[in-house]
């Protein structure tokens, strides 16, 4: 291993994102999450955060919209503490905090194209699933919190905005996105080149039908701007981490004898975070919970830095990375002691990297 | 005139503040522009999202940068 090698190795692994099979659906995925950005109503997703809600319509809300509601996450933390101050208490609040990063539609289309399919769905329940038992478990150990902010919860909840636009318009305009991007990124063997071209070219026709007749200039113009936005924000973060992820694996190609850059680091954690047992998914599950990890880049570490990719990860503690990682970060852990308190944060963090733990643990039991 | 652009330092709050400023040049009218990034007072003026955007004590914008119209129209 000389130094060109191991600039090498970062190149290949940098390459390996640059490639068609995964731009296809980075591409779409970014548009889509762009258009989720400026075309789905907040203000009616936000209603559901009042106090006066009930407990079950707040906890399955808040599960699931961080898909739609937290693509930038500068937006998570006021609404975090807007709820967890004002609205439907400490359980919903904490809930929408864990699954706001953990579900984020960019990441869970990566996961599935890059790791897998069956990662990816699992991603999407176990986060889901885990934000629900995070959030019920933090309201009952810390009943007391409600019961005194009853008083001050008058969420000044902005009025919606009035669209007229049919929702059938809008529902048709997700979903032919989501089309393009999953017949652009299904694998050839499914559909061969000349006829997924040619579907993909119709759609793309379809989306501009609509576009012309249902969307305004500046509609169009901030979903541009805000697909613009996440790709500059995002994209270059990813390359840079996945090539750092490729030197990082030469270099240890360079100390563990009997490896390539591929699967070096793999091989030497291995015996901590490799096997379907509670430890290594413990130990997966604390990485993620100390590491700082850009959007997106938490597939690159655990596929190609830890080895997912190469086999030599189990997916139980691959899946307890993923869950537990793109939640919590050091920057977020501190806005979160602010707003909630040391005590209160620090249950929130143990409850994260325990209940990941044990769902990678039963993931690797049945799937990994 | 007093417009107070909230937001915890996001580029798109940024985005934001720069966007107001213009627009305020642009008209030509008298007008304070204040940042505030403090988390609490956000939540306190019953801000949900960010970037948001209100002009004397009315929340005007809510969760998105505004377009350099969109502003302007606002303000006239």
């Amino acid at each position: 291993m000389t130094p060109i090698d191991i600039l090498i190795s970062g190149l290949e692994s940098l390459q390996e994102y640059l490639s068609a099979h995964v731009l296809t659906c980075l591409i779409p995925a970014f548009f889509i999450a762009g258009a989720i950005a400026v075309f789905v109503s907040k203000q009616s997703i936000l209603k559901y955060f009042g106090a006066k809600t009930k407990r079950y319509i707040s906890y399955s809300i808040a599960s699931v919209s961080g898909a739609v509601l937290a693509v930038c996450s500068c937006t998570v933390l006021p609404l975090f503490a807007s709820i967890y101050k004002r609205g439907a208490g400490i359980g919903p609040a904490t809930t929408f905090l864990f699954s706001g990063p953990a579900i984020n539609i960019l990441a869970i289309i990566l996961t599935a194209r890059v790791l897998g399919f069956d990662i990816g769905i699992a991603r999407i329940i176990g986060a889901v699933g885990m934000s629900i038992i995070i959030g019920l478990l933090m309201s009952s150990i810390f009943r007391k919190h409600d019961k005194e902010n009853q008083k001050n919860n008058m969420l000044a909840l902005p009025e919606d905005q009035k669209s007229n636009r049919p929702i059938k318009v809008s529902l048709l305009f997700l979903i032919l996105l989501i089309l393009i991007l999953v017949i652009g990124a299904a694998s050839t063997d499914y559909i061969p080149w000349i006829p997924k071209l040619g579907i993909v070219y119709i759609l793309t026709i379809f989306v501009s039908i609509i576009l012309i007749f249902y969307y305004s200039r500046d509609e169009i113009k901030q979903w541009g701007g805000e697909t613009w936005f996440l790709t500059k924000k995002i994209f270059p973060v990813l390359l840079i981490g996945v090539f750092i992820v490729g030197i990082i694996g030469g270099i240890a190609a360079f100390y563990t004898p009997g490896s390539d850059p591929s699967n070096a680091v793999g091989i030497a954690v291995a015996p901590y975070i490799g096997g379907n047992n509670i430890l290594s998914c413990f130990f997966a599950s604390i990485i993620g919970a100390i590491l700082y990890m850009p959007t997106l880049l938490e597939v690159a570490i655990v596929g190609d830095l830890f080895g997912y990719s190469a086999g030599i990860m189990s997916g139980g503690p691959a899946l307890a990375l993923l869950l537990s990682g793109p939640s919590l970060s050091l920057p977020n852990m501190i806005v979160i002691t602010r707003v909630m308190g040391v005590k209160k944060a620090l249950v929130y963090i143990l409850l994260v990297v325990v209940v990941a733990t044990f769902i990678g643990f039963i993931y690797g039991l049945i799937g990994g | 005139m007093k417009i107070e652009v909230l937001g915890p330092g996001c580029a798109k709050c940024k985005a934001t503040e720069k966007i107001v400023k213009k627009a305020v040049e642009e008209l030509g009218i008298q007008a304070e522009v204040v940042k505030i990034e403090d988390l609490q007072e956000i939540i306190d003026r019953g801000v949900m999202m960010t970037p948001a955007v209100i002009v004397d004590g009315e929340v005007k914008i809510v969760g998105h940068a505004p377009t350099i119209d969109e502003i302007k129209k606002i303000l006239k």
